[in-house]
């Protein structure tokens, strides 16, 4: 009886230490901000400005939106949340219109662990997304 | 036979369902992003842009500072928090137009580490910048600094078992503990009587001078 009794706690002890264990070696996540490129695109409008970063941020992130009324230019999107609704990595793209085109920003953030992306990684396939700012 | 093993690997699969969610139950941060507020200046420069940009992120963060210079691109970040990096970051990015210039504002939190939304902080940042109602931010939590020494009233440091040759422990402030071979688990203290939960409990107790552990088969010297 005392045998038993001793292997169920070593049996038990083990599932502990093998869960703590892993759980231990996660390091704390930290913000990871990154201010990324800017480019002017001449000759086209910020009609395709907006068309393209709402399509650059579709292809790489969720929940893409403008901000504001629709009309400012200022577009944002969040990664896939977590069972808890959390969303641990958000990316903008600024459309601004200039005389001859428009300016192009992107930002991006990222809270690595859990993100694997980094918030620069996060912003070159936006970026690369996005493309060359002209039609696709 | 067959049924003694297949209770023992239930028992141990529930103990780790138990212990995931129990690991688990912390909820993690998330990221708060608030991008949309520019202000466009009919006047000015590119160098004048950049210089309330900074004005205005050192009002609320440390360390502004432009990407490159002369590239109009200005953040900044909070103090550490609670666990010891930035939770909050702010940026400013300028861009000389033919008349004047536009500034935009983006900001992201570490949430609930951070004691602000995103939005608190860029509309301070963005009033700063251009005039306008500032709200008090309140401020970031600091990190808990860590023991030192071998005080009583914590295990927290390494300790070096006196009889077994290699066998190291790292104690941290937040209970945890874990051996040179990578096992974890934990420590607690109450007056001078310390209950070791690895491979088991075993309650101890630790010497006045706060550098030996000793009792339940283990003998440890504490590194300080």
């Amino acid at each position: 009886m005392a045998r038993i009794s001793r292997n169920r706690v070593t049996v038990l002890a083990v599932a502990f230490a093998l869960v703590f264990g892993s759980a231990t070696t996660k390091s704390s996540a930290a913000l990871d901000v990154f201010v990324g490129a800017r480019k002017v695109v001449n000759g086209q409008s910020e009609t395709l400005c907006n068309a393209n970063a709402k399509s650059a941020l579709s292809a790489v992130l969720q929940d893409v939106s403008e901000v504001g009324s629709g009309d400012t230019g200022e577009w944002k999107a969040a990664s896939a949340p977590d069972s808890s609704g959390n969303s641990f990595a958000g990316a903008a793209i600024h459309c601004y219109p200039l005389d001859s085109g428009y300016l192009v920003m992107f930002t991006c953030a990222a809270q690595v662990p859990p993100n694997q992306d980094t918030a620069s990684a996060l912003c070159a396939k936006i970026t690369a997304a996005f493309g060359t700012g002209g039609p696709h | 036979m067959r049924g003694a093993i297949a209770r023992r690997i239930a028992m141990a699969l529930a103990a780790l369902a138990v212990s995931i969610v129990w690991s688990g139950g912390a909820a993690p941060a998330a990221v708060d992003m608030s991008v949309g507020i520019r202000y466009v200046s009919p006047q000015g420069s590119q160098d004048e842009c950049g210089a309330k940009a900074r004005a205005s992120l050192a009002a609320f963060l440390l360390n502004a500072t432009e990407s490159s210079p002369g590239s109009g691109d200005w953040s900044a970040v909070s103090a550490n928090g609670i666990a010891g990096t930035p939770t909050a970051v702010a940026s400013v990015r300028c861009y000389a137009l033919p008349k004047g210039y536009v500034a935009l504002f983006t900001c992201v939190v570490q949430l609930p580490d951070n004691p602000y939304s995103a939005d608190a902080l860029c509309l301070d940042v963005a009033h700063k910048f251009y005039g306008g109602a500032i709200a008090v931010l309140p401020p970031i939590p600091t990190p808990t600094p860590i023991p030192t020494g071998c005080a009583t009233t914590n295990l927290v440091g390494t300790w070096v078992s006196d009889d077994k040759p290699g066998l190291t422990f790292t104690m941290t402030l937040t209970g945890d503990v874990t051996d040179s071979d990578g096992v974890s688990g934990n420590w607690g203290i109450k007056g001078n009587v310390v209950t070791l939960t690895y491979y088991g409990n075993h309650t101890m107790t630790i010497s006045a001078d706060g550098k030996h552990l000793r009792g339940d088969g283990y003998s440890l010297t504490r590194k300080c």
